[in-house]
């Protein structure tokens, strides 16, 4: 029951078959497929970093590269109140909307994980939101989310609540944008798991057909055990896009109120463009990746430790 | 018919009787004759949009064979307002053919958003580029653009009476705007939008014989237009709650609009204005002029926040959260008692639904001067200042979004006709008219006589109700008149600064801290700024704007 | 069951009595899909349904809520006539359409070899497992780290505000997608074929064009497909490089806060224009892209 076959089980077509000896011997081709990505990659990748690293030890001005200031932006990352802030605000979002994002799309992959009536219908839709472009849904939420009777609160009200200030209280604000982010995202959970839980053999489905106790073992001894590599990889798929966040917090509050939805990487683009900082910003970017990679590695190294490494 | 027949379509493929590609190719004609029919629709009178208003005459004569600037391009760099019927933006697609036809040259509007245009533009001077021969600029980036010297002073074009240009008259701009237009002595933007805030509020309300008897009731004097923001605060708390347009449901004492990254900061700078600059201290607002300290966190500066605070008590929660339109969109609505903010409101209050507007305040919409204080701080002692009179202090905040000429540009005069031939009278006049387009009034033919030499029917012509264009006008000539300005800061950094500025004013605002502490982060902001951009030669700058 | 259901009411202890909460069991999952498959609906639907009304309401509907056409307001079609007549929306939808069908054509180009590679070949004792992880690597890394120095390079080589910069970010940026997608479903193809056309003294690159590149066309497709809509939902590059002739509708859109605020009937129009493509591509290959995103995350 190691987790490599679960993860693969979900998607394969056919069988597994590896390359004989041959294929894996030394061959000179395989340079020629692989290297023009690798390449290529490198350097719209590698290049700028080299140069960011340049870039942050220095002062810009619109854009023009001023004194060397030496590890002076870095020390800037230490001190800067309003970053710690926003990387705080940042860490509540991905938190927030992916521990939704998990237990909303699996929930549902699991109760929709069954031969029903107008389930490919529901998949369909449910493809829509991923690909529905994010600085749009944010000036659509501006009118959903509105306070003086937007749909949003009048549905609210209908069932007996009180009017929500989605956009100008910080709190509900930050609501507001971990809900588009949910909104946009728990498909992606649900279609994803689901494709998993289809995967499994016929006879684990059926046991959904048994009832209340022998369900419920059967989901958290065997269903949710098997998932579990698939679900790792989702939550650190979704923790890594998550932690990007970006388009939507412009459109819908502009990082606002005050910076209550101010994300890290809107502070580096106001600190790029707004203050024509560059040098701090490439410093802050590096932060960032330090921070994604630390993620990143833990998640990882998690996975494949539990799990086994894909390959 | 179409719509029967797609229903048709739909039922025969679920009952199987014609398959998928079937299906498809059937569809796809129905969509598009579907589209042939609305093809037909929008050459239908009855589907045109709605009369929008008024439309400026053609000013510039076309060229025909022997055109000035054959063969040249310009290219305007605008905020993005919405394309045709955008504001600030829309006159420039108005204009273009009429421009095309008298020069030969070509216009180009190359649209980006708020937060970008200052970056893209300045960027693009910095590296010499030169892609954009003018920018429709907000006047506090001036500082930046003309000391590192991007910009062409347009005195020559100016004074050139050949008629090679359309003819305007800058005197005409009233002293508060026209300050804006020059710097260092030299002009640099083409009179275009004169911002200023002022304040609205309903005149039905305020003649009504029962509000007036309860208010004086509740507040031991009469009402009338506030000429202090303490009585502002009173108005603004006896309205709050009650219904004020006749549909049954609590409305507002205020309405604002303070979402951040906007232009949020504008307001709180007219609010505080006479809090802290008064008949001794004209101009000391932003810096201590011997050493750079930010004086934004003075007392006059804290207790103009804390009163602000106190004010939006009296108004909708959500307007913490609303740009311009959400806050215009209620008072239009009639849902809000006063409001202060920038000259488009007026107009727009003019557009009711059958001219495509939104307003329902049509007549209504009174306007004074932004209301002062009996008394402000002295920014060094913070010591209070009593005044007798209340103490009233004009403004002009906003952007004033007016064209600028890049230094870098390769068609400069072409451009500065571009700017020329919207600055003329009669297409002006009738841009102060309009509400959508963004262009509000600050020169002699926007207002009535004894102030101006337009008229009343000039107003009713373009679509006003006689009482909104009188009370309008009127408070914006003696805002722009005012003998006290506040000092609008124009060196540079100053997109920096009020970047700064507006974030902790919503933080204070919106609760998240207190006002002396938003204040005093924003000076701690402002220092950083200062020693970033070099102390000594923004010391240099601001006693410079100052005049000393 | 069903018929003795139907023959006369039910008492539910009747129910339990035949057969032990199976019967009630099911009727209650089954009332608990309906409802469920009703509010997930409702909940992706109802913003895009929105968005349709805000683009027919007038102005001053925007706000509130006015659900129903024709009965609580009249519905018009000038914002749609309006914003199709703006020519910059015009050009920024082509533009859009550039980047984002050059974007998926260049990381299909580079990623579907190199995913082959990684498949089939062997570097070293390690090697492909880090090759895997270092795409992965890519796709992780944010955005805004690259976007200073790539500002500045861009000026330096000429490409700034050109679409060409913009398809060519768009596109490399999601090349290992390509390959983290595209890897794997060639690890699913069963390699005899090849090995047998291998056999008969067929070069490599013929093996991955005749033999290997046809079977997995649906996958490239698939990815194709989700960079296309990735590329043109693209944002946040383009207001870093685009000024003038290269501003796509993306950018356009984020504009439309202007200095009066947002025109909300014209920005929920030009979000349905945007929309519009990425729903196609979801409604009419939604096989292929299930596919192609649980690919992408099982084998991340």
């Amino acid at each position: 029951m190691r987790g490599e076959a679960t993860v693969e089980a979900p998607v394969r077509a056919a069988p597994r078959s590896e390359p004989s000896a041959r294929w894996r011997a030394r061959d000179r081709a395989k340079w020629f497929f692989l290297l023009p990505g690798v390449v290529w990659i490198l350097l719209f990748t590698i290049f700028p970093l080299l140069y960011a690293i340049r870039m942050s030890l220095h002062a810009y001005r619109f854009g023009i590269e001023g004194a060397f200031v030496g590890l002076g932006n870095f020390q800037r990352l230490l001190t800067d109140a309003v970053l710690h802030e926003d990387l705080v605000t940042t860490f509540q979002f991905v938190i927030s909307s992916v521990a939704v994002e998990m237990v909303v799309g699996v929930s549902l992959a699991l109760l929709f994980n069954r031969e029903m009536r107008g389930r490919g219908l529901l998949r369909t839709l449910a493809t829509l939101p991923l690909f529905a472009t994010p600085v749009a849904i944010g000036y659509l939420g501006i009118t959903l989310f509105y306070e003086e009777g937007g749909p949003v609160n009048a549905f609210i009200q209908t069932l007996g609540g009180s009017q929500v200030p989605w956009l100008s209280n910080p709190f509900w604000a930050k609501v507001a944008i971990i809900l588009l982010d949910i909104w946009q995202w728990t498909p992606f959970v649900f279609l994803v798991s689901l494709a998993g839980l289809q995967g499994l053999s016929q006879d684990l489905t059926e046991a959904s057909e048994v009832d209340g106790a022998a369900w419920w073992q059967s989901l958290v001894f065997i269903i949710l055990p098997l998932m579990a590599p698939l679900l790792w990889l989702i939550l650190l798929l979704r923790a890594i896009e998550a932690f990007k966040v970006f388009d939507t917090v412009v459109t819908l509050t502009a990082g606002g109120p005050g910076r209550a939805t101010e994300v890290i990487s809107r502070y580096t683009y106001i600190t790029m463009r707004k203050f024509s900082d560059y040098g701090y910003a490439a410093a802050q970017g590096f932060l960032l990746l330090l921070i994604v990679a630390i993620l990143f590695t833990l998640l990882w190294s998690r996975i494949k430790h539990n799990y086994g490494a894909p390959r | 018919m179409a719509d029967r027949k797609q229903l048709e379509l739909a039922r025969a493929l679920l009952a199987g009787r014609i398959d998928r590609r079937d299906f498809l190719k059937q569809a796809s004609v129905l969509g598009i004759s579907a589209a042939a029919a609305d093809l037909f629709l929008r050459a239908a009178p009855g589907a045109r949009a709605q009369d929008s208003g008024p439309v400026p005459p053609v000013v510039a004569e076309p060229c025909g064979d022997d055109c000035p600037f054959a063969g040249q391009t310009v290219t305007v760099l605008v905020n993005t307002g919405g394309g045709e019927k955008g504001s600030i933006e829309g006159p420039f697609h108005e204009v273009r053919a009429e421009f095309e036809a008298a020069t030969g040259a070509t216009l180009n509007i190359a649209a980006v958003p708020f937060e970008e245009h200052f970056p893209k533009l300045i960027e693009d001077m910095a590296s010499g580029t030169g892609q954009y021969d003018t920018s429709v600029a907000g006047a506090w980036w001036l500082g930046d653009l003309v000391a590192a010297d991007f910009l062409l002073a347009y005195d020559e074009y100016y004074n050139d009476t050949s008629g090679k240009f359309p003819e305007w008259d800058y005197d005409a701009v009233l002293t508060g705007p026209r300050s804006l237009l020059e710097y260092g002595g030299s002009k640099y933007m083409v009179p275009n939008d004169h911002d200023g805030q002022v304040l609205y509020y309903r005149s039905d309300l305020f003649a009504d014989s029962e509000h007036q008897a309860a208010f004086a009731e509740a507040y031991n004097y009469d009402l009338a237009v506030p000429t202090t923001w303490d009585q502002f605060a009173d108005i603004a708390e006896y309205f709050n709650g009650k219904d004020l347009n006749g549909d049954g449901e609590p409305d507002s004492g205020v309405v604002l609009h303070l979402k951040v990254g906007q232009q949020g900061m504008f307001h709180f700078m007219s609010f505080s204005a006479p809090f802290v600059i008064g008949p001794e201290n004209p101009k000391l607002y932003w810096f201590n002029p011997d050493d750079m300290t930010p004086l934004v966190n003075s007392a006059g500066h804290v207790a103009a926040l804390n009163k602000l605070i106190e004010i939006t008590k009296f108004g909708p929660e959500a307007m913490f959260g609303w740009n311009l339109p959400e806050g215009w969109s209620y008072f239009l609505a009639g849902r809000a008692a006063m409001t202060f903010t920038w000259g488009d409101l007026g107009a727009l209050a003019q557009e009711t639904a059958e001219r495509g507007g939104q307003s329902t305040v049509q007549g209504m919409t009174g306007a004074g001067p932004i209301p002062g204080t009996n008394g402000y701080f002295n920014v060094a002692t913070n010591a209070m200042v009593e005044t007798a009179e209340p103490n009233m202090v004009g403004n002009t905040t906003g952007g004033s979004w007016a064209g600028v000429i890049s230094k870098f540009s390769k068609a400069p005069e072409a451009t500065y006709f571009l700017l020329a031939l919207m600055a003329t009278k009669p297409k002006s006049v009738v841009y102060g008219y309009r509400g959508w387009d963004g262009v509000d009034p600050g020169r002699t033919f926007h207002f009535l006589p004894p102030n101006g030499d337009n008229s009343i029917e000039g107003y009713e012509g373009g679509g006003w109700a006689a009482a909104d264009a009188e009370a309008y006008t009127t408070a914006y000539f003696e805002n722009f008149g005012a003998e006290l300005q506040f000092p609008y800061l124009r060196i540079p950094g100053t997109f920096e600064y009020w970047q700064a500025f507006d974030v902790r004013l919503s933080e204070a605002v919106t609760g998240q801290s207190s006002a002396e502490d938003a204040l005093n982060a924003a000076v701690a902001d402002f220092e950083g700024i200062t020693d970033r951009l070099g102390r000594e030669t923004q010391l240099e700058q601001y006693r410079t704007s100052l005049g000393l | 069951m069903v018929s003795a259901a139907s023959a006369r009411p039910v008492h539910p202890e009747y129910v339990r009595a035949q057969n032990p909460g199976k019967t009630a069991r099911k009727i209650a999952t089954r009332i608990a899909l309906i409802v469920v498959s009703a509010i997930v609906i409702v909940w992706i639907a109802f913003p895009f349904y929105w968005a349709f009304l805000n683009s027919i309401k007038p102005a001053v509907d925007t706000f509130g809520s006015k659900w129903i056409p024709w009965v609580q307001f009249e519905p018009r079609l000038d914002t749609w006539q309006r914003v199709w007549s703006i020519r910059e929306v015009r050009q920024g939808l082509l533009t859009s359409a550039t980047i984002g069908l050059g974007g998926a054509t260049l990381a299909t180009a580079f990623g579907v070899p190199a995913a082959y590679a990684i498949a089939r070949f062997r570097f070293g004792t390690k090697g492909n497992m880090a090759m895997t992880n270092w795409f992965l690597s890519q796709r992780i890394m944010p955005p805004v780290i690259f976007a200073p120095p790539i500002f500045i390079l861009a000026r330096t080589l000429g490409l700034l505000d050109t679409v060409l910069a913009l398809v060519l970010l768009a596109g490399t940026f999601n090349i290992p997608f390509v390959v983290l997608i595209m890897s794997q479903m060639f690890r699913d193809l069963p390699v005899e074929l090849e090995e047998s056309a291998q056999v008969d003294g067929a070069s490599r690159w013929e093996i991955f064009r005749r033999i290997a590149l046809p079977l997995v066309a649906p996958g490239v497709v698939a990815s194709w497909l989700i960079v296309l809509a990735f590329s043109w939902n693209e944002v946040f590059f383009a207001l870093v490089v685009a000024s003038k002739d290269a501003i796509p509708m993306t950018m356009y859109i984020v504009g439309l806060s202007g200095t009066r605020g947002v025109d909300f009937p014209a920005a929920s129009t030009m979000a349905l224009l945007m929309i519009a493509v990425p729903t196609i591509i979801a409604l009419t290959c939604q096989r292929f892209i299930v596919r192609g995103l649980s690919l992408g995350a099982v084998k991340g």
